[in-house]
């Protein structure tokens, strides 16, 4: 790891300046649970490090009937992990939260590091997409809001320009007679997950679907959302085959990375497994 | 003799409060004024000529305090744990004109910190001639391969060739109603010791060195290093602080050692080399790969009458420990059955690739994956319970391996039918439903070599023990704590045979300047071999004791005497005694004060070829596949082990988790990927170690006691047996879950599935 200087602006506000008078010298560390093991492999050397961590401005969970939920970029896994008002309103956060790396690593990272680094096969992204999540964005000329789909553009490259950060997650409420699941598959427990799925369902008062939502990670160079699968339960009752044809579109859609511990065909093959269990979960949660 | 106090007892670590409050202190904790950084550059390529080396530039940069090659700067003495055997020594620090796998150190500087040092790596020019490398060692062997050392004893790569053999094997398969033949692949693997190799290396003048060093053997470090720098061995001093783990990757002279005394003699500076993790991947040492082929002959009625082992090891680049590995795989191959004839031809194949060495079990976990997978495709074949295959061919007390081994005592009867009671064997064997499975591997293993490939003079293992005037007392030993809670045993051994409180015992050790010479830790030979020498001691300590409270005492008839709970007393009148410290203080009052010592020693005598004393056990494992992914879930696991009398019943069980854990990433999920000479995964986000998660819940330690005449208190060993049966045993389980059975390790969710869809195509051609 080569040495940098370290600044720990007071605000947002200051932040911002800050990143702009740097632009690509300067870095965001928020929890430093992706950025430290990058420094120390040499594969980035930034000369300033802008610690965001201590920025109070960006800790929060809040929850509000008609806008639903917003997250501050700087809260940690951990604190999404045991927030009563997610477990309240939205399980599937803390369940994924809890199955996120170790406690050690969930103490430090930060939802916004771990959308921020862009690992395609993050956790976080995929049950955000399937809850219609949207992100705040901050920098210079103001805030954008932008899809949570929107958001990844290539593997470890998100739409951030060198002046902005992520500043907050929204999730809105969810409709009624709402499903969602997701999980992962890893050989090793505690390590990054190979790939996962999330799938929501809302049906309509006569158990149609009205919208569904998949999402994929490790299948693709960005959390992978699979609009064609989804359209194939839309106005439909959903059965176990309708479930099967959708997971053979969906694997049309992947294009998974073979690596050390997996072969491309063995990823999407698994990916698929996991729609199908994902999707029949969240269908059991509704019916 | 179950009367003991503290052995046999589940006894706290004594290094164990030092190590969870954080205050113990570790090799990287070594700070000196002064200190300078090293670093080394290592090969790009796996086998090259090195025609230059320019070091100008590097020494020119500001900072750098010196730069050293293999040619320029060390006495190029080819060294390693072979001084017996010199043609086997194969290794320099530095690379002197050709380099055979990639990550061979070839230069290294020492410099102000380790910024500047790793500027300075960049800074030297090497000029290679690129030379045709062989990664494979079937492929090595062929004529016409590159050669990766010449020498009058290497031919078509083959380093070493291990054979043995006794009965009548050709005989036998004649006589036998069948034989079978299966071949195996075994994957390499890494120690991934979570401390990296590390050295802290001081010159004080006039041939004299200081080194602290994560090491498993500070006497082989001692001598060798004498060897690679010109020094006399006593003018060297190694210590060992605590030590983050070592399994059998830290007990060769490692080129960080050399080249931080080096370094420091140039300088006149404490010099620190530290590998990072990716050094330690690809500068460091790994398991064996293997290809094995078994050949077995054996009867109707399940009894094995004949095997015939052949194997080649890819043996990387240098011998390293790969000599022995080789000899003991095939030699644990016959673990822990009865095999009447046997043959064994083995092959140490270099290739290049990192060289490959000892590692926890020592050739044994890949011999037993092959002998207990196959035992169990015998089993199925005759249509018998895999448990009552291993009962009727599994070794007895006494038996003897021709030329080879006496085996004395030996608990593996009573270890398959506990694991067996205690897993519900027989409830669950082919009855689990369909996705569940149980298994079972069997194992034996050695209590420390009789090998001196060292050549030391000296005793094995060698003790001090000494006792003060307010009757506490200290330990001296050489032997090394690298995790395994050996020095905690030794305390239980003095406290036990002096009947003192484990509180009063103080042991010193990790330094060669006031510790005994000792071979270190391999070979699981610690508690039986420092724990005899320690008996010795004690012993001496007692006679002079003994005589003493006799003198003070003064009953009219000769007595045995004893001492326990802090008292000398008489064996048959135990309420006639003294206060230990009394008798203490008037032993060495009657010895002018000369201080009360005793010293002991031990070398093995007429043990065989192998080991003074063989563990045993059995392990059965439950588990679950998913047969949509193909992943395994390790349900229940029970693991019976016959290591003698237990000393330390806390330790025993940490060995047998930790041993299994380790054995469950090598059949799962542990894989060292190399392409070309290159590792691809050289670091542990992906190299799959398991973590505490994966550590199956129900996990059942069992120790089933024997007595070993030749152990301390008739103990044998606990530290690597349990390594050698896992791999057998999950691909058993596996096998009974699923119907499928990989002999290609390591035992991937992928391999799973492909084989799933093979027997599926099978089944539906019918
Ligand atoms: C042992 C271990 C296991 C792990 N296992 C998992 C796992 O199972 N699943 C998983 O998804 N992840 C896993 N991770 C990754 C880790 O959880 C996330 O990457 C982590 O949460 C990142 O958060 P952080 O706050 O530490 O980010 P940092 O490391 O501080 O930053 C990460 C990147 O994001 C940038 N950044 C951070 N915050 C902002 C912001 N608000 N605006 C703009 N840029 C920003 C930084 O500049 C940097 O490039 C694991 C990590 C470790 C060390």
């Amino acid at each position: 790891m080569r040495d940098f200087d370290y600044i720990a602006p007071k605000s947002v506000e200051e932040t911002i300046k800050v990143l702009s008078e740097y632009k690509d010298e300067a870095k965001i560390i928020a929890g430093g649970q992706s950025l430290l093991n990058i420094l120390k492999q040499d594969l980035m050397a930034p000369e300033i490090l802008v610690d965001i961590k201590h920025l109070s401005e960006l800790d929060y969970i809040t929850y509000d009937e008609k806008e639903g939920m917003r997250i501050g970029a700087t809260t940690t896994h951990h604190a999404v992990e045991v927030s009563p008002l997610v477990i309240e309103h939205y399980p599937i956060l803390s369940e994924m939260e809890h199955t996120l790396a170790f406690p050690q690593t969930r103490n430090w990272g930060t939802i916004g590091g771990n959308l921020c680094i862009q690992d395609p096969t993050g956790d976080v992204a995929p049950p955000l997409i399937a809850l219609r999540a949207t992100v705040k964005i901050v920098g210079p000329n103001g805030e954008r809001i932008l899809p949570m789909e929107d958001f990844s553009t290539d593997y470890y490259e998100t739409v951030l320009e060198e002046d902005e950060i992520l500043a907050e997650v929204r999730i809105p409420p969810m409709a009624p007679r709402t499903g969602v699941a997701y999980s992962k598959f890893r050989i090793v427990e505690g390590d990054a997950p190979i790939v996962g799925a999330a799938v929501a369902f809302t049906l309509n008062e006569d158990g149609t679907c009205a919208d569904a939502r998949i999402a994929t990670n490790g299948t693709a160079p960005i959390p992978l959302r699979i609009p064609d699968a989804e359209a194939v339960f839309k106005g439909k009752k959903i059965t176990d085959e309708l479930i099967q044809e959708a997971v053979e579109v969906a694997g049309e859609a992947m294009e998974c990375i073979p690596d050390i511990v997996a072969s491309d065909e063995y990823k999407k093959r698994v990916a698929k497994v996991y729609i199908k269990r994902m999707a029949r979960k969240a269908l059991s949660q509704i019916q | 003799m179950s009367e003991f106090s503290v052995i046999g007892k589940p006894v706290r670590r004594i290094d164990g409060l030092e190590k969870v409050t954080g205050a113990a202190q570790y090799t990287t904790d070594i700070k000196l004024p002064g200190m300078l950084i090293g670093k080394m550059l290592r090969s790009p390529h796996p086998h090259a000529k090195i025609l230059n080396i320019d070091t100008s530039a590097a020494e020119k940069l500001l900072g750098v305090k010196a730069v050293i090659t293999g040619p320029r700067d060390t006495l190029g003495v080819k060294y390693s744990n072979w001084r017996r055997y010199p043609h086997l020594m194969d290794e320099t620090a530095l690379a002197m004109d050709r380099v055979r796998y990639i990550g061979e150190p070839i230069a290294a500087v020492a410099a102000v910190d380790a910024d500047v040092a790793e500027e300075a790596l960049s800074l030297i020019e090497v000029e290679y001639e690129i030379l045709p490398a062989v990664f494979d060692p079937l492929e090595a062997m062929k004529d016409g391969a590159p050669q990766i050392h010449e020498g009058p004893t290497v031919r078509n790569n083959v380093s070493e060739a291990r054979h043995f053999e006794f009965g009548n094997v050709d005989e036998a398969f004649k006589k036998c109603d069948y034989v079978r033949e299966d071949t195996f692949y075994l994957h390499p693997v890494i120690h991934a010791f979570i401390e990296p190799y590390n050295s802290v290396a001081r010159y004080e003048g006039d041939g004299k060195l200081t080194i602290w060093t994560s090491t498993q053997t500070p006497y082989y470090i001692q001598t060798l290093l004498a060897m690679a720098l010109g020094l006399k061995e006593g003018n060297i001093r190694v210590i060992k602080p605590h030590v983050g783990g070592g399994f059998g990757g830290k007990m060769e002279l490692f080129s960080d050692q050399v080249v931080a005394a080096i370094l420091s003699m140039k300088t006149g500076k404490p010099v620190k080399v530290e590998l990072t993790r990716e050094e330690c991947f690809e500068g460091g040492r790994r398991r064996h790969p293997m290809y094995y082929t078994l050949k077995t002959g054996y009867m109707k009625d399940g009894t094995i009458l004949a095997k015939e082992a052949k194997l080649y090891t890819d043996g990387g680049a240098y011998n390293a420990m790969g000599p022995t590995s080789l000899y003991l795989s095939g030699f644990f191959q016959m673990f822990p059955y009865a095999i009447p004839n046997y043959r064994y031809d083995g092959f140490h194949v270099y290739t290049n690739k990192t060289p490959a060495t000892a590692m926890r079990g020592f050739g044994g976990p890949q011999a037993e994956f092959t002998c207990d997978s196959q035992i169990d495709m015998i089993a199925e074949h005759l249509g018998m319970d895999p448990a009552e295959i291993r009962l009727k061919n599994r070794m007895k007390p006494g038996h003897v391996i021709p030329g080879l081994a006496k085996v004395e005592s030996c608990g593996i009867k009573e270890c398959i039918e506990r694991a067996m009671e205690s897993t519900g064997w027989k409830e669950k064997k082919g009855k689990l439903p369909k996705g569940r499975g149980i298994g079972m591997g069997c194992y034996g293993f050695m209590s420390g070599g009789v090998f001196n490939w060292i050549n030391s003079p000296y005793a094995y293992s060698g003790a001090m023990v000494r006792v003060n005037v307010d009757g506490t007392v200290d330990v001296y030993i050489g032997s090394a704590e690298i995790g395994q809670g050996s020095d905690t045993v030794a305390a239980q051994i003095v406290a036990e045979k002096l009947g003192v409180p484990m509180s009063d015992i103080n042991v010193v050790r990790g330094d060669t300047r006031t510790c005994p010479p000792d071979l270190g830790a391999w070979g699981s030979r610690q508690t039986l071999m420092v724990g005899n020498a320690l008996i010795m001691a004690c012993d001496q300590i007692l006679d002079k004791l003994y005589k003493t409270a006799a003198a003070l005492m003064g009953p009219n008839v000769v007595y045995d005497y004893a001492a326990k709970d802090g008292r000398v007393f008489i064996k048959e009148r135990p309420e006639r005694g003294l206060d230990f410290v009394e008798v203490v203080k008037a032993a060495i009052r009657a010895d002018e004060g000369n201080q009360l010592i005793g010293r002991g020693y031990y070398t093995p005598h007429d043990k065989g070829m192998v080991s003074p004393a063989y563990s045993f056990g059995a392990q059965v494992a439950e588990v679950e596949v998913d047969e949509e992914t193909g992943k395994v879930t390790l349900l229940q696991v029970t693991t019976a082990h016959d290591c003698g009398q237990v000393i330390n019943e806390l330790g025993v069980e940490g060995q047998l988790e930790g041993a299994f854990v380790m054995g469950q990433g090598y059949t799962l999920s542990e894989n060292l990927v190399t392409d070309q000479g290159k590792i691809l995964n050289p670091s542990f986000v992906d190299y799959k170690l398991m973590r505490a998660p994966d550590v199956p819940e129900n996990f059942t330690s069992l120790m089933v006691e024997t007595y070993e005449p030749e152990g301390p208190f008739g103990a044998k060993e606990a530290g690597e047996g349990l390594t050698n049966p896992n791999a057998g045993c999950i691909a058993n389980a596996i096998y009974d879950a699923i119907g499928v059975r990989i002999t290609d390790m390591p035992i991937t969710p992928e391999k799973i599935l492909k084989a799933l869809d093979e027997k599926k195509k099978k089944e539906a051609k019918g």
